[in-house]
């Protein structure tokens, strides 16, 4: 998924108030010393391992989070809203996130309170499912006792009539795996959904009895499981379906159902009675009720939590980030670092190069030697906003290791010697790079910086202001007239084939594929392949790594320069708070409300 | 921001008493006896005010330091594009100067800017040169113009007056800020096509356009007020017998009466201007990185208050120097041109 956060789009700047209460500053202090001036701490391997969790793993209910206690309610502060209360529609983080609260899914992760440790269990299935037909066919057994929010019982069929539902022509916001998986790219046409009284046929969605669920794919799908923890797979009941409207509606099958609903004003959930821990191995469900107040405005959210009164004690948002104004506050202030969540997002950030224009991977090695990560990442506002990333896949990726062919650890600020000497090589002392970036405040400064830089090295750096707006459109065109440009990319779930194919496959680039780069090499495509067929999730993530780490090295089509961090702040009420790297936001699972 | 035009109408219409007294420009009344010309007699005045005397030297100090600011920075050793903060390593992880005091050294006198790390006093005289360039535009274009339509309005009278009238009405009635936030991004896309590099005069031109159509309208009232009292006077009407031409009668017995008027409005719309063309940059509609601009140095001040209050100062106090040494400056100027105000 692309990085859809409002860093990227164009962020209204905050009026803030001028406050001047101290006459002179302090100065930032020198928390990194030496030139260059940025932390270059390696970065940590994460507990997090994203593997399959047993059946074992899978039976609730769910491990107690230590000292939590039940009761209370948690004021969930948002800035925007939900577009989609719909599971079939849900893909951005922030639905991702609140969508736990009522929405069980085939399979779900479950994080540990302690350890932090993430794994895939089942939710609604006794277990992650069983492979048959060389990962082709996926079956699911639903766990004993699953109830809707009025007491009717969730049977195979409604997860088979809620896939049916994806097909439905008002579904377009949800992630596609699953449909193009049964019916290949273009499943549209082939089935329209349930309204028109037609039914998948068994042979590629088949329910043998009430509890079994059997998905037929075109290919083999080892990470099958993984798709399955999307909301897609909660289940709809049908006779509750009433189409778009159901957006506004929809029935609960986890521990909370929804009180009430005003879109871009207030969500209240309280507990759904028909739910039934024991089935349920990650939601510890101890708050009695949830409360979401929508539409929030920044800089005075993040204020709200920091201040902390009234109810605000118990104040949480779990999708969004600190407002950047406040982060020198929020990080050098002990007080919040208690309270605060910093950890790693699914994304990457990239410098793209244009392979098609840049054809001499001397050159590319070139940009990525000269490239300025740390002036970067102070940009950026420093290392809670985002880590020196030198791999092209992010640590929430299982099987993620440290790697780094161009040395950038050791040289954050970049290399201009070694990227002269790398264009004296390739017989071009002085190459010319067109580099198109976001015309916002923000990507202003960091293209600024990137120049600043690549000029120290030789390089003739030609800097051309895209409308935000616009700017991934205008960089997707094969034939653009540019060179290098920044993009971020995340994946929908821990492992690689999320990340590796839809960026580096040069098979079919057209415009708009994600392969900003414009990468085509051959070993890369025959590899990708092989490794899709690989059954065995732990080999598939090892080769994806590998793959990855030629491609950085070989062809240095992209140079990564930053992991994206997630910073917030919660209430000095809350307790158990977790993190979940796979979406990027708070496990509303263990929070609870002390007493 | 409100225009000042309303306390420079009830100048305005002071100095066209009928009383006729010898200061009175362009009556070529009788002479006093020392037999100064009524421009002496202002400068004499305005000898004597202390306050403007002030306010014209700190005016002149920032005009000579916009004009002169490739010299200020070469004689400064610094330049206002470069990142020393990020080359030198002057600032933290976190892009904060590591120096108390926003970085303020002996290489860089006003310290240095978070995140990019350019030298501030680099920074301030090329902003206060930019935004002081596009304001000066800005008035020198709608004085021009406001002048030209009060004149032709107060002038031709009747219909044409009236539709005239309805004309600079109506453009009063936009809110000017409102206006100016959203139709700049509009001006932009209209000159620029997606995908491509805007011209470097791009964004000046479009700031320049905005604040000039809703920027005339006042002064154009206030010209036309002015003839229509003026054109009834006996010279005006002597000149008519004596067949002058309407360009004659306008250019050589109106527009030398006006010139006051003029001169006043001028002075206070300029740090208007400034205000309104930095508060643009400073909402994101203005001037962009990395040309220097008052109102970005503000966005980038606002942005890292909490952490580096000093940035802030060097902008904020040089733009309330500004602003208040010209607003004063304007006073003393009408109250040396026309004595009688009353203040």
């Amino acid at each position: 998924m692309r990085n859809s956060r409002v860093r990227l789009g164009a962020a209204a700047v905050a009026v803030a108030a001028l406050s001047l209460t101290a006459a002179c500053s302090s100065g930032g202090g020198d928390d990194t010393g030496g030139k260059g001036g940025a932390s270059s701490k390696p970065t940590k391997a994460p507990v997090p391992n994203y593997g399959l969790g047993t059946a074992a793993d899978s039976t609730g209910p769910a491990k107690a989070v230590p000292g939590a206690v039940k009761g209370g309610t948690v004021h969930d502060l948002d800035q925007a809203g939900f577009d989609y209360l719909d599971p079939a529609q849900q893909y951005v983080s922030d639905q991702l996130s609140v969508s736990l609260l009522y929405a069980r899914t085939l399979t779900a992760y479950k994080i540990d309170p302690t350890t932090k440790k993430t794994v895939l269990v089942g939710d609604l299935a006794t277990d992650t499912g069983k492979m048959s037909d060389g990962g082709k066919t996926w079956t699911y057994t639903l766990k004993s006792g699953l109830k809707f929010e009025d007491g009717t019982p969730i049977t195979s069929k409604d997860i088979k009539y809620s896939i049916e539902r994806l097909f439905a022509d008002f579904e377009t916001q949800g992630p596609q795996y699953i449909q193009s998986w049964l019916y290949g790219p273009d499943y549209r046409k082939l089935y329209k959904g349930p309204y028109s009284g037609q039914e998948i046929p068994a042979n590629i969605l088949d329910t043998p009895d009430d509890k079994t669920v059997v998905f037929h794919f075109k290919d083999a799908h080892a990470d099958a499981p993984y798709a399955m923890a999307m909301p897609v797979t909660a289940p709809v009941p049908k006779a509750k379906d009433d189409k778009a409207a159901y957006n506004n509606h929809p029935v609960s099958s986890g521990p909370y159902k929804i009180a009430s609903y005003k879109p871009g004003k207030s969500l209240v959930f309280v507990r759904n009675t028909n739910w039934d821990p024991a089935t349920d191995p990650i939601r510890n469900a101890y708050p009695d009720s949830w409360n979401f107040s929508l539409g929030i405005a920044q800089p005075g959210l993040t204020q709200r939590i920091m201040a902390g009164s009234g109810d605000d004690k118990y104040a949480i948002d779990l999708s969004g980030v600190a407002d950047p104004t406040q982060m020198a506050a929020l990080t050098s202030d002990a007080q919040y670092k208690s309270r605060t969540v910093n950890e790693y997002q699914p994304y990457v950030e990239t410098l793209d190069i244009n392979t098609k224009r840049i054809t001499d991977p001397k050159v590319r090695q070139a940009i990525a030697y000269a490239f300025p990560m740390s002036q970067v990442q102070q940009v950026f506002g420093g290392a809670a906003q985002g880590d020196l990333g030198t791999t092209l896949l992010s640590p929430t990726i299982a099987g993620w290791k440290d790697f780094d062919p161009f040395g950038k650890k050791a040289k954050p600020a970049g290399d201009p010697e070694k990227a002269k000497a790398l264009l004296k090589e390739a017989g071009n002392e002085h190459p010319t790079l067109v580099f198109p970036y976001a015309n916002t405040p923000r990507w202003q400064k960091i293209s600024l910086t990137i120049a600043n830089n690549l000029e120290k090295a030789g390089f003739k750096v030609v800097r051309k202001a895209i409308d935000p707006t616009s700017y991934y459109t205008v960089v997707g065109k094969v034939n653009n007239q540019y060179d290098i440009y920044r993009t971020g990319w995340g994946a929908d779930w821990p492992n690689a084939s999320t990340v590796v194919p839809p960026t580096m496959d040069g098979r079919n680039l057209q415009d708009g594929t994600n392969n900003y780069s414009f990468l085509n090499d051959d070993h890369i495509n025959t590899e990708i392949d092989r490794i899709k067929a690989i059954t065995d999730l732990t080999k598939q993530a090892d080769e994806w790594r590998t793959l990855s780490e030629y491609s950085l090295q070989h062809d240095t089509a992209q140079v990564p320069f930053l992991f994206d961090k997630y910073f917030n702040i919660y209430g000095t009420g809350l307790g158990g708070v977790t993190y979940n790297s796979v979406t990027g936001t708070i496990n509303a699972s263990t929070v609870f409300v002390k007493q | 921001m409100t225009s000042p035009s309303q306390a420079a109408a009830d100048a305005g219409d002071l100095t066209l008493e009928p009383e006729g007294e010898p200061g009175t420009p362009g009556n070529k009344g009788t002479p006093e006896l020392a037999g100064r010309t009524p421009r002496q007699l202002a400068w004499l005045r305005f000898k004597r005010d202390r306050v403007g005397v002030i306010c014209a030297f700190v005016v002149g100090f920032f005009i000579l330091v916009a004009a002169a600011a490739p010299l200020i920075v070469k004689l400064y050793g610094k330049n206002a594009y470069d990142l020393y903060g990020q080359d030198d390593g002057l600032l933290n992880s976190s892009g904060i100067p590591i120096k108390p005091n926003g970085g303020i050294s002996s290489d860089h006198w006003f310290g240095v800017e978070p995140a990019l790390g350019r030298d501030v006093l680099a920074l301030l005289v090329y902003g206060i040169r930019t935004s002081l360039l596009i304001a000066l535009a800005v008035t020198v274009i709608s004085v021009a113009t406001g002048v030209l339509f009060g004149l032709t309005q107060g002038y031709l009278s009747g219909k044409t007056d009236y539709f005239m009238g309805r004309l600079s009405d109506f453009m009063l009635a936009f809110p000017q800020q409102l206006f100016f936030i959203a139709f700049s991004p509009v001006a932009i896309s209209l000159l620029v096509n997606p995908g491509e590099q805007e011209s470097w005069w791009v964004r000046p031109f479009v700031l320049i356009s905005v604040q000039f159509i809703l920027g005339w309208m006042s002064i154009g009232r206030l010209v036309r007020a002015q003839v229509l009292s003026l054109r009834e006077r006996e010279f005006v009407e002597a000149a008519r017998i004596s067949g002058a031409s309407s360009w004659r009668i306008i250019s050589k017995e109106l527009l030398p009466n006006l010139w006051s008027t003029i001169l006043v409005q001028a002075t206070l719309l300029l740090p208007v201007f400034v205000t309104a063309e930095a508060g643009l940059s400073f909402l994101g509609v203005g001037i962009l990185d990395p040309t220097p601009d008052w109102g970005l140095m503000f966005q980038t001040g606002a942005n890292n208050y909490q952490s580096d209050i000093t940035f802030m100062f060097f902008p904020g106090i040089a733009m309330v120097i500004f602003v208040v040494a010209f607003n004063l400056l304007g006073d003393s100027v009408r109250d040396a041109l026309d004595p009688k105000t009353l203040r």
